[in-house]
């Protein structure tokens, strides 16, 4: 017995020291401190084989959840991405890595962590991590292990978290300023906010209800599930309250089976949907016509075709890839990752824990005029939240088949709210 | 009143969709006393074929080949994977189902690409209007579509050598098998069937909108279904489907009414109906009442 025991002590303790051997802390010859996801050996698909390799882990709904159409472009454009930063000299003496920890987490908060726990040990931070649900089973260990990560979502709660690097405007302040757009175009008195339940479509909800208490709107929260055989209850909500503006919060098939639905029996009011409601390809559905007539996207920043440095430098990186906000999305997402490694390689400390610091040491990041000159104020916390969104009308001339009508604002609504916690708490 | 009468229509043409599935389901138990979780895969393997067949050869061309090429899936994950475990406890037989289900949609989805896709049926949203009562196209021709269906099932039962061959074989296999039926000939018509009823089930589920890699949620429907009508039951998954898919949308165009009881719940009604039902008769609307010697 005693000896079973001294060996379970041992095998303890090794298992134990096996895991401390991660965070061992090494200085390179530049001086640069790294512990975690950075090593002195090029990267494998390296351009300057004389340099070090970054590893940034993606976690993202590649095969079967629902937001896999969004996420295999999120991947392909964030890889581009970090190809470009590579070619460009990469960050120090280091090229970064996004090919080999890409791992599928089937939008499935079990398999999340799962899938991050097995690359963990090799990584630095997450150059992508998909969804609020998702995220959220992770965000406890990020926050312990000091794993920085930039979300594929937009939650209110990212402002408040120090490991998470977001960008745009989350789902709350865009439900306002599209509320405030639709206030001075359409003269609303009712408005209705569609949504599926959880922190996607629970967030926008919250922004609607906050800004409709502002404006002086009428207003009802009717939720609503992912399939597009569980619309009719949504339908029969517009139908009979008669909203002016429905702020619309779901998927793009869901999007598509509320609005068609909707109008095929009559409803002559407007919908403005977040850019996860949006697929170029729902143009050629039978709701085609009457998303034309009566939709319109907030989004959080220029889609695919607009004229900024940063656009085009993510049009000439990916070419030949039929247009998707997706890629648009993903190359946006990489900047604020980029901006705090090379803070934290100016730092000299490239360890998990100074990557954090570095991100709370930005003011501001460079989104090569994606995002206008003060995004990405992380140094500022949730008083430093973006809250610019942009309107866009459906076009099936546009590469993504919408332009915009109204560019980047801040409506009244948003400027003189204070986010001072997560917006779903207050629906 | 006209509200009710158009939840009333809304849930036959999608209790038509749930019949179809259901009645997939069914087939298969009786033949193989195994519930196949494959379903939802073979329904959007169907519904993705119907969508990239429309192109060329138009919706009425599509459909019935998909169906055809449905079934052939279904004739092969039966070869492939079920008839091998033959003598197997059919709990297991049902796990690998599961496990096909996922193989096949990972596939299919890949089929499906990066957009929605669309079904290009001739309905869209058209509507007839009858006073006040809007009544979708989709929903007139779902029902017909399975009204022919399952006329031509049950008389396929009833009046053919191969019917009354699955039959003899769904009441006793060791039987049938000793009055020569070919019980594997059984098996693989049942498969197949299930995978053409799917197909059609799916397309109809998918007229009229867009679809994407979520749509083989709407199968897991037929699953309270068949619980509901009795797992054993062609009727029953009939009456059983019609009648989920009648509760579904009349609670859907009342919900709103009743905001105490959470948002959405149209969705749980199937699930609810089918613990009521089976609270007054645990075998289902129509199943076999099973008797066993203690």
């Amino acid at each position: 017995m005693k000896r079973l025991a001294s060996g379970a002590a041992v095998v303890l303790l090794a298992v134990a020291l096996g895991g401390c051997r991660g965070s061992d802390t090494e200085t390179g010859e530049s001086g640069v401190k790294t512990d975690v996801g950075v090593t002195a050996e090029p990267c494998p698909e390296a351009v300057n084989k004389d340099k070090g390799c970054i590893y940034l882990g993606i976690i993202s709904d590649l095969t079967e959840g629902p937001f896999r159409a969004l996420a295999v472009p999120i991947t392909d454009a964030q890889k581009a991405f970090w190809k470009r930063v590579n070619s460009n000299g990469g960050i120090g003496d280091y090229e970064v890595d996004v090919t080999k920890y890409v791992r599928d987490n089937k939008y499935n908060p079990q398999v999340t962590n799962q899938v991050y726990q097995e690359i963990k040990p090799n990584i630095l931070a997450l150059a992508q991590t998909l969804g609020s649900p998702t995220t959220a089973a992770i965000l406890p260990d990020m926050k312990a292990s000091n794993v920085v990560g930039s979300p594929a979502a937009w939650t209110s709660a990212y402002a408040f978290e120090d490991v998470i690097i977001e960008s745009g405007a989350n789902y709350c302040i865009e439900s306002m300023n599209a509320l405030d757009y639709a206030n001075e175009v359409y003269k609303p008195k009712k408005v209705m906010a569609v949504h599926l339940a959880g922190d996607y479509g629970d967030d926008a909800a919250a922004g609607a209800k906050l800004a409709s208490e502002k404006l002086g709107f009428e207003f009802a929260d009717v939720k609503t599930d992912t399939g597009t055989d569980k619309q009719a209850g949504a339908v029969g909500a517009i139908l009979q309250q008669q909203p002016d503006v429905v702020i619309l919060t779901t998927g793009p098939a869901d999007a598509a089976a509320v609005i068609g639905g909707a109008a095929a029996r009559g409803f002559k009011g407007r919908f403005i949907g977040t850019s996860p409601t949006w697929n170029p390809a729902l143009l050629q559905s039978p709701a085609g016509p009457a998303l034309t007539a009566l939709y319109e996207q907030s989004g959080p920043w220029g889609s695919w075709g607009t004229d900024s440095p940063g656009h085009k430098a993510m049009r000439d990186a990916l070419p030949g890839k039929t247009p998707s906000d997706g890629y648009t999305s993903g190359w946006v997402w990489s900047y604020p990752v980029k901006a705090a490694l090379e803070k934290a390689v100016a730092n000299g400390d490239l360890t998990r824990a100074g990557v954090v610091a570095a991100v709370k040491q930005l003011s501001s990041v460079d989104y090569e005029g994606m995002l206008p000159a003060g995004a990405g104020n992380f140094a500022g916390g949730p008083g430093g939240t973006f809250k610019q969104t942009q309107i866009s009308k459906v076009d099936a001339t546009a590469p993504t088949g919408v332009t915009k009508v109204r560019d980047m604002f801040e409506g009244p609504t948003a400027k003189a709210f204070t986010l001072d916690k997560p917006c779903f708490e207050q629906l | 009143m006209s509200s009710f009468v158009e939840g009333f229509l809304r849930g036959i043409g999608v209790g038509s969709v749930y019949a179809l599935l259901a009645l997939g389901f069914v087939i298969i138990y009786k033949a193989t006393r195994v519930i196949s979780f494959a379903q939802p895969a073979l329904m959007l393997a169907g519904v993705v074929l119907v969508s990239h067949l429309a192109v060329p050869l138009g919706f009425w061309g599509a459909l019935p080949v998909a169906a055809l090429l449905t079934a052939l899936l279904g004739l092969g994950i039966e070869r492939g994977a079920v008839r091998p475990m033959i003598g197997r406890p059919a709990f297991v037989v049902a796990i690998i189902t599961l496990g096909v289900d996922v193989a096949i949609r990972v596939v299919v989805n890949i089929f499906i690409g990066l957009d929605v896709r669309n079904v290009h049926d001739p309905w869209g949203l058209g509507t007839l209007v009858i006073g006040d009562v809007h009544i979708e196209h989709r929903h007139i021709a779902a029902f017909l579509c399975a009204a022919v269906l399952v006329a031509g099932l049950f008389a396929f039962f009833r009046f053919t050598r191969m019917g009354l061959a699955m039959r003899a074989a769904a009441d006793d296999q060791e039987a049938a098998l000793a009055q020569g039926v070919s019980v594997g000939a059984v098996f693989a018509l049942s498969w197949a069937l299930a995978g053409a009823l799917a197909a059609v089930g799916g397309t109809f589920a998918a007229a009229g909108g867009s679809f994407d890699g979520t749509l083989w949620l709407t199968a897991l429907v037929a699953l309270p279904v068949i619980i509901l009508g009795g797992l054993d039951s062609l009727p029953g998954a009939v009456v059983g489907g019609l009648a989920v898919g009648v509760a579904q949308e009349l609670v859907a165009t009342y919900q709103n009414h009743t905001p105490w009881l959470g948002g959405n719940v149209s969705v749980i009604t199937p699930y609810v109906l089918m613990l009521l039902v089976l609270l007054v008769r645990p075998y289902g609307l129509f199943g076999t009442r099973e008797v066993e010697r203690v």
